[in-house]
């Protein structure tokens, strides 16, 4: 059965009007899905957002989707799937306060066939017309998605141990050691 | 099950910098994008939000004493891929103004009133069809604080999930005959006339609906499709 190939929809800006109760209590907090704790080393990844001229931006809003703690993808689309951590969904969401950072409670993802660990990062905010993706990583650890970004950039991508289960991820939109976000 | 994703024609698509949009030159990367090609970990994506988040009805325009202010409209959106297939199952966001142009949002600090029977979002699961509909009042336009004279036309914002990371989506659907679409700088980014038309919404012609709501249809595709299934 051939269907007619239709073109993707435009995307716009989320505006500065998202409402805040989409940011769910708890939508930040990997580590607890419907009351169960997920499997394996429970991280905080925290983070600053600034633009251009070093301004933190207060009320944006990240996403992220990652893999459990052995590497799996809560998807069919991954092989191993059935074997997913039944109380990890791989997916959440935070809005940045006032100094522009934010926190999310997940679980250190396990190395994904052929990649290295990472979590993907989405950013949505007034004057982004298009959603900006990154990923994040906890080394330098050969991965063919950091590797495709040029190398004296790659290091931005790297996540900064602060203390033990806390890292650091700050995302600069535009400027001096500017993030590096992908074209898909 | 697996979703094959192809770059977009950027003409379909919004410009990041858009000309009398302040913020666009100070948030938007100055170095070029990053190209790669897409692995599990972007072919895969969340497909139980709805067990993550708390949904919200799609019958936001209030009943009796409590209906909100303005011209009551029914919006049947269907969603899908770009094989024409539905998208069913997934989570949708939606967010819009009332009928003066006011949100329900601290950042909204306009002079036009909030209306109390009207708090402008819901958060919906489209069905097996990739349907869904919502009965709500018909947005105001408003004036962005630039001041100098753009003026967001009526608008419905909607954020989509889809079966894979790659496939998320945040647009705006427009209404037709507006006039303020035409000097719009969000709408009129995105290049290509033809996709500019596919953001705005079709008008059912009134058939004497009992209910008093003029009937729009919109239509939203979502990136990917799914693979053909390897012959053994």
């Amino acid at each position: 059965m051939k269907r007619t190939a239709l073109v993707p929809t435009g995307e716009a800006t989320i505006g500065p009007f998202f409402p805040p109760r989409y940011v769910d209590a708890g939508a930040n907090d990997l580590t607890l899905f419907e009351g169960r704790k997920a499997k394996g080393e429970a991280i905080e990844i925290r983070g600053r957002v600034v633009q251009e001229d070093g301004v933190a931006l207060e009320n944006l809003v990240l996403e992220i989707w990652q893999a459990d703690a052995r590497g799996i993808f809560r998807h069919p689309a991954d092989p191993r799937s059935a074997q997913a951590d039944a109380a990890f969904l791989g997916w959440g969401r935070a809005v940045t306060d006032t100094q522009g950072s934010y926190i999310f409670r997940t679980i250190r993802p396990g190395a994904p066939q052929g990649r290295a660990p990472h979590v993907n990062f989405m950013v949505m905010y007034s004057g982004l017309m298009r959603i900006l993706k990154t990923t994040m990583f906890f080394s330098r650890d050969p991965d063919p998605v950091l590797a495709a970004v040029p190398l004296p950039r790659q290091e931005l991508l790297v996540a900064k141990l602060e203390k033990p289960g806390i890292y650091r991820f700050d995302i600069r939109l535009r400027g001096d050691n500017e993030t590096p976000f992908f074209d898909d | 099950m697996k979703t094959v994703i192809e770059a977009r024609d950027e003409r379909t698509q919004p410009a990041r910098l858009v000309p009398g949009y302040p913020q666009t030159p100070l948030r938007n990367p100055r170095e070029p994008l990053v190209s790669r090609q897409p692995t599990l970990s972007e072919l895969t994506g969340p497909l139980e939000v709805a067990r993550r988040v708390k949904l919200l009805g799609g019958d936001i325009a209030g009943h009796g004493e409590k209906r909100a202010i303005g011209q009551l409209i029914h919006l049947r959106v269907r969603v899908l891929d770009e094989d024409g297939a539905p998208v069913g199952g997934t989570v949708v966001e939606m967010w819009q103004a009332n009928a003066a142009g006011r949100y329900i949002h601290p950042n909204d600090d306009d002079h036009a009133p909030p209306d109390p029977n009207f708090y402008g979002a819901a958060r919906l699961v489209t069905d097996g069809n990739g349907l869904f509909e919502l009965r709500t009042v018909k947005p105001g336009a408003y004036p962005v604080p630039t001041r100098d004279g753009w003026w967001r036309p009526p608008h419905v914002h909607f954020s989509l999930f889809g079966k894979v990371w790659l496939s998320r989506l945040v647009t705006q659907m427009y209404f037709p005959s507006e006039p303020l679409n035409a000097q719009d700088r969000i709408l009129n980014a995105v290049p290509d006339a033809a996709a500019r038309e596919r953001l705005v919404a079709r008008l059912i012609a009134p058939t004497g609906d009992p209910h008093n709501a003029l009937v729009f249809e919109h239509q939203i595709v979502l990136r990917g499709r799914e693979a053909t299934p390897e012959q053994p």
